[in-house]
């Protein structure tokens, strides 16, 4: 589905007017305390970014990160403790495993990874922390809205990408992907069940392959939510072969995900189970 | 943690704190915008919501229209959360219904330029925090226990101070030094401004009373290497380093050294003179025995010597001791490490290290002392002979706007009054002798400390303004400054026979791991951060664990020990609790949904989650009183059966919905 990326608009080209939605996840015990001191010592930055404090950048979940790109945010923020600062030890590394996986289901649906920023504040990092909400706001505003069609960076319409925001949520929201998420790093540094390594590549390529399975899966989720759709509607609208979306449509209806609504000409078409009542 | 079907009933309280946020914020825009919203009962605003005003229109609130969540939009929940937590309890309801939203640290103080954008701001930040309180659920407190213990990591004066103000109290306290004695850098010190007091003389009593109270276990030549547990119930994990020397038995008759073959520089003085492998740092040490020193040992090196060993009649040589890990259990830790003087080889400009005759203050306070290298006779390293015309340059390693060279770009405070004693030292002994101070400012704020400076200026020590570029030596080993006199504006070309470079006071070695280990946060200087730069001096963000001396910012004596009071002073008030109460953060699992991956207990930093056999399959359990709270289990869990407790995700997706909502 990596097909889906459109074309959009060179970046740069600055939208007048448009001022972006920041959501900012942060920790409590760093930077959070950070913000504080910007604060404590009167550091101006731009209004756009608003804060949800939260006791670690560990607890920030993947779907978390996506979920405010469904509410018309432009870019999140999660910012923790730096390397080995942690005040719980090692979320911020969970937070960073996350985030590179949530870039990576990012980048194959076309939605561009800079609208989710990664970084790390201490308590007495004030300045740095005002210095850096001004220099992101800068980037998001050369991204352009999120789903501003033509004015933004990924070219996508308002609807197209709430719909692979949608898409993204549940991908990040799935067993396997988190399952593969929490282990990734070990899986390199400890091995499988069997004790053997996995090279980072082979740990990415894996996580590639679950990542393309799972957006399908989703966007037929997602999509037969609607309304009845065929494979051939599906196929079309993802602009991917009807094959992989048969063989995927396979798999959600044989775990009673989706089911057979009716048959319209030759195609059958599928609703989410459940959802005929 | 479904929250209540009924409607939930909020007050909203909208501070102008003073002008600080009604300065910027329409706090009376917020607060309309506030009372639309759903649930909400009350909205008002305040002058100052935590004054005791403003703190009883809640209290009345709550009665009158039986509220059951309230919101403050005011300042930093981390500064005020407990304040309104207690408020709530008093009232009778449970303090985790309480959300505040930051409309002054993250708005008002920050978006000063732009009132609109400020306010439209501030209106998010409390829809945001509205709706999450209509999801609160009631907690309740875990309770810990608390172990009336403390733990003084840091054996120089601060550190000395605070176990003997909390072992003087009754309190069981472990004191910890890494180096074989007690006594850190105030006994390496000749004498102390601005009374000149001998300072051994003055800090040996005391560390001899901590070697006497019978509350206060010394533990040296040892180094902190683990700590588990918060508040009141804190597992220490203690490396002590072997030291081949029986404490109890060693009397420190010298015997041993008087034999030991090889010569070592002597780090307590500098490296200006010598002392054996097996060593007392200095004759007062505490403990009173030697150590063996293994790096040097010729028999722990080599495998043959052992004359030590054979000469100690008391037997208290102990080849075959080992490093070994101790656990401890404190109640709350003084963290007391003090600093370590700038290395002025860094900057490679004044010659230290390459030219002999330039010395650090330091070395100049081995040199000028009775029981130093010289026997306290001035004499300059290169030749031994006595200095005439001695220069000193100040700021070496601070006040350095660019941090080159590993400098700080803070006034190490001390080092101007440093130079007005040594020089002052210098006059008294050697009344020809001919004093230059180079200088950027002079400081000397502190109680007698202006007078003392005045009385060397009238000695006839010579105070020129200016920061030399360089020292050169010339062939003779004098060592020549060509400097602008900024006073004058004149170039002064001298030559001195010996430079004293007063160095900055650093952070100390080994700090960054040692703040690991106890999870506190450094300023950008290096030391460790407090609580709050003026309410919170000694405290940290960690609850039980608390600050003195140096370690925390550059400071003389008489500061580090009066830290070293307050540190004292507030880990007994932890120890006096009869409990702890923790805050319940932690994670609850639905069964149901849990598949017993084990990802949770593969990732908790603290082992506080377990999956365990159920007569319904492999289930994960929350161990709560290792539970911190942290929250990594719930963003992780495969199955997503684990909601956070205060922290689930649909506070946060409700959050999240309200801050973008346009209004
Ligand atoms: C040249 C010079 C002259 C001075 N003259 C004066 C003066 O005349 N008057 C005055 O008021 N002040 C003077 N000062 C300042 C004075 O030395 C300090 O204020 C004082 O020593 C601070 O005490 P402290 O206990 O905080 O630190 P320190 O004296 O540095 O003691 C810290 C102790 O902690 C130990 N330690 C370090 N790390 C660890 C670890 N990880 N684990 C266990 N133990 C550890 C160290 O070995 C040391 O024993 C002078 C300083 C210098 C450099
Ligand atoms: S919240 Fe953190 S500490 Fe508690 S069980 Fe979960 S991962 Fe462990
Ligand atoms: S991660 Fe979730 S599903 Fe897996 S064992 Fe823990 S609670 Fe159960
Ligand atoms: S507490 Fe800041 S990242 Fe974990």
């Amino acid at each position: 589905m990596a097909d889906l990326a459109v074309e959009g608009r060179a970046v740069g080209e600055r939208q007048e007017g448009f001022e972006p939605q920041v959501v900012g996840f942060l920790c409590n015990w760093c930077s959070y305390a950070g913000a504080d001191l910007a604060g404590t010592s009167r550091l101006a930055y731009p209004t756009n970014l608003r804060v949800i404090r939260v006791m670690c950048s560990g607890r920030v979940d993947p779907e978390i990160m996506t979920e405010p790109f469904l509410h018309g945010a432009d870019a999140v923020m999660v910012l923790g403790c730096h390397p080995g600062d942690c005040h719980y030890l090692s979320g911020n590394y969970q937070a960073e495993q996350r985030v590179r996986t949530v870039w990576m289901v990012l980048d194959h649906l076309g939605i561009d990874r800079g609208r989710l920023y990664l970084d790390w504040v201490s308590a007495a990092e004030g300045a740095r922390f005002a210095d850096m909400v001004s220099e992101f706001v800068e980037r998001v505003k050369a991204l352009g809205p999120a789903g501003g069609g033509p004015a933004s960076k990924e070219g996508l319409s308002r609807d197209e990408f709430t719909f692979r925001a949608e898409v993204s949520r549940r991908v990040v929201a799935g067993e396997r992907f988190r399952w593969l998420v929490g282990r990734n790093k070990a899986l390199s540094e400890e091995g499988n069940v069997y004790g053997e390594k996995v090279s980072p590549e082979k740990a990415g390529a894996l996580m590639q392959s679950v990542i393309a399975d799972e957006c399908v899966r989703a966007a037929i989720e997602v999509l037969a939510g609607e309304a009845p759709v065929s494979v051939r509607d599906i196929a079309s609208r993802l602009g991917i072969s009807a094959q992989i979306v048969l063989e995927q449509a396979a798999y959600l209806k044989r775990r009673g995900i989706i089911e057979l609504y009716d048959v319209l000409g030759r195609s059958p078409r599928y609703v989410l189970a459940g959802a005929r009542a | 943690m479904q929250a209540s079907t009924v409607q939930p009933r909020i007050g909203v309280y909208v501070c102008h704190c003073g002008l600080n946020i009604a300065g910027v914020v329409d706090v009376v825009a917020v607060r309309e915008s506030a009372s639309s919203l759903d649930g909400v009962v009350i909205a008002r605003d305040n002058k100052y919501t935590c004054s005791e005003v403003g703190q009883k229109t809640i209290a009345d609130d709550i009665r009158e229209f039986g509220l059951d969540r309230v919101v403050i939009a005011s300042c930093s929940p981390r500064l005020h959360e407990k304040t309104f937590r207690a408020l709530l309890e008093k009232c009778g309801m449970n303090p985790f219904l309480l959300e505040m939203a930051n409309i002054r640290e993250q708005c008002s103080w920050v978006h000063s330029g732009d009132s609109e954008a400020a306010t439209e701001k501030a209106k998010a930040l409390v829809r945001s925090a509205v709706a999450r309180a209509r999801l609160l659920t009631p907690l309740l407190r875990s309770e810990g226990r608390v172990v009336p213990k403390v733990m003084v990591v840091g054996g120089g004066v601060a550190g000395i101070s605070a176990a003997l103000y909390l072992g003087n109290m009754g309190i069981k306290t472990y004191l910890v030094e890494r180096q074989p004695s007690i006594g850190g850098h105030m006994a390496m010190l000749d004498k102390t401004f601005p009374t000149l007091d001998c300072s051994l003389c003055i800090l040996s009593p005391k560390m001899v009373e901590v070697a006497e109270n019978e509350n206060i276990e010394v533990l040296s030549y040892s180094e902190v290497e683990k700590v588990e547990g918060q508040v009141g119930d804190f597992r220490v994990q203690v490396r002590r380093k072997a030291r081949y020397v029986d404490e109890d038995k060693c009397v420190g008759c010298g015997d041993c050294a008087a034999k030991c073959p090889v010569r070592v520089p002597d780090e307590f003085n500098r490296s200006m003179g010598e002392r054996k492998a097996i060593y007392i740092p200095f004759p007062q040490a505490i403990p009173p025995a030697y150590v063996i020193d293994a790096e040097h040992c010729r028999y722990l090196t080599q495998g043959k010597c052992r004359v030590c060993e054979k000469v100690c009649e008391r037997g208290a040589v102990v080849f075959d001791q080992t490093d070994r890990v101790e656990t401890i259990e404190v109640g709350a830790i003084v963290v007391a490490t003090g600093f370590q003087p700038y290395d002025a080889s860094k900057k490679p400009q004044y010659g230290y290290g390459r030219y002999p005759n330039v010395i650090t203050s330091l070395d100049f306070e081995r040199i000028i002392c009775a029981d130093g290298p010289t026997h306290g006779k001035l004499k300059r390293p290169g030749d031994q002979a006595t200095p005439k015309r001695i220069a000193f340059i100040q700021c070496v390693g601070s006040r350095d706007e660019h941090r080159l060279d590993g400098a700080g770009a803070y006034c190490s405070r001390v080092c101007c009054m440093i130079t007005a004693k040594q020089a002052f030292m210098i006059k008294e002994k050697y009344p020809d002798s001919e004093v230059y101070v180079y200088y950027t400012d002079m400081r000397t704020a502190g109680k007698g400390f202006e007078e003392f400076y005045q009385r060397g200026r009238g000695e006839g020590i010579v105070f020129v303004r200016g920061k030399p570029g360089e020292v050169r030596e010339e062939e003779d080993g004098s060592l020549r400054i060509t400097s602008e006199d900024l006073d004058s504006g004149c170039i002064l070309d001298l030559s001195f026979d010996m430079v004293v470079l007063a160095v900055g006071l650093a952070p100390p070695e080994g700090l960054v791991e040692l703040a690991q280990r106890l999870n506190l946060s450094r300023s950008a200087d290096g030391f460790l951060l407090e609580g709050h730069p003026k309410l919170r001096p000694f405290e940290t963000s960690i609850d039980g664990i608390f600050l003195a001396g140096c370690v925390q910012f550059p400071k003389d004596i008489p500061d580090s020990v009066a830290q070293a009071g307050g540190a004292a002073a507030a880990a007994a008030a932890t120890c006096s609790r009869q409990k702890i109460e923790m805050d319940p953060l932690g994670p609850v699992i639905d069964e149901d949904l849990c598949i017993g991956c084990r990802l949770c207990e593969m990732l908790c930093p603290y082992g506080a989650i377990k999956v365990e056999k159920t007569d319904r399959g492999y289930k994960a359990r929350s161990i709560e009183v290792a539970c911190k709270g942290c929250g990594v289990c719930g963003a992780s869990c495969s199955a997503r059966a684990i909601t956070m407790k205060h922290y689930s995700n649909d506070q946060i997706v409700a959050q999240t919905k309200a801050l973008l909502e346009v209004s």
